[in-house]
């Protein structure tokens, strides 16, 4: 891994279209970045992006299509679990 | 759901003329960028299929507006991502897991699906609220299947 040493307002650059900059450091531990990236670049933090990754390997599947073929789906069904 | 159900699709009829362009692929499935839509009559479920990577596939279904309140609001840089130039215009959808839970098929409100029908763009939305679900109880899982 590539560590850098850098100071507030300083900016690392990734490529040609990437740009991290240091905002703040709060108590010593916690730092706020800004990050310039083109749109088709997702940026995300990642604690939820491996959630998000987690969920969608179980809900993406080839078995998807086949699962609906063979439900039985009821629109009533809906309506009577509006819970969480 | 309505826009899905009015271009009804079979598996097979999936064309890369009726695709959804998605640019930065899905978490997981990064280099899965074209979507087709696949519906096969069950209610207001379809089925969002990669043509680039084939065992990627999503059952998805229209936000609720009734049970879940107002829909999401897409960031001003995802907005470019997908050309959208008014929130109205976004068609927002939600990824079903029905193999999460064997008594339940479940939603994802915390990574919803964006769709603009005109540019025919998409992307999935990463929402950092922390009280949003990963696993929504949607629906109870249909009995004969």
């Amino acid at each position: 891994m590539l560590v850098l040493r850098r100071k507030i307002g300083e900016v690392i650059q990734i490529n040609d279209d990437i740009r991290i900059i240091i905002q703040d450091v709060q108590n010593e531990h916690i730092v706020r970045i800004g990050i310039e990236a083109p749109p088709e670049i997702p940026v995300h933090r990642l604690e939820i992006y491996n959630l998000i990754q987690e969920e969608n390997k179980s809900a993406g599947s080839a078995g998807a299509l086949n699962w609906l073929k063979g439900a039985a789906y009821d629109d009533s069904s809906k309506e009577e679990t509006d819970e969480s | 759901m309505t826009a899905a159900k009015k271009r009804p699709m079979k598996a097979e009829n999936v064309s890369t003329n009726e695709a959804f362009h998605f640019p930065q692929g899905l978490a997981g499935f990064s280099d899965a960028t074209e979507f087709g839509f696949i519906y096969e009559g069950h209610g207001d479920i379809v089925c969002l299929q990669s043509i680039d990577q084939p065992e990627a596939a999503f059952l998805i279904t229209a936000w609720d507006e009734e049970r879940l309140g107002p829909r999401p609001s897409l960031p001003k840089d995802l907005c470019n991502c997908i050309e959208i130039e008014e929130q109205e215009s976004i068609m927002w959808m939600l990824v079903l897991n029905p193999f999460a839970d064997k008594a339940w098929v479940t939603a994802n409100l915390k990574a919803p699906i964006a769709l603009n029908p005109k540019t025919r763009l998409g992307l999935q939305c990463i929402r950092p609220d922390p009280t949003l679900e990963i696993r929504y109880h949607w629906m109870k899982q249909p009995e004969d299947k």
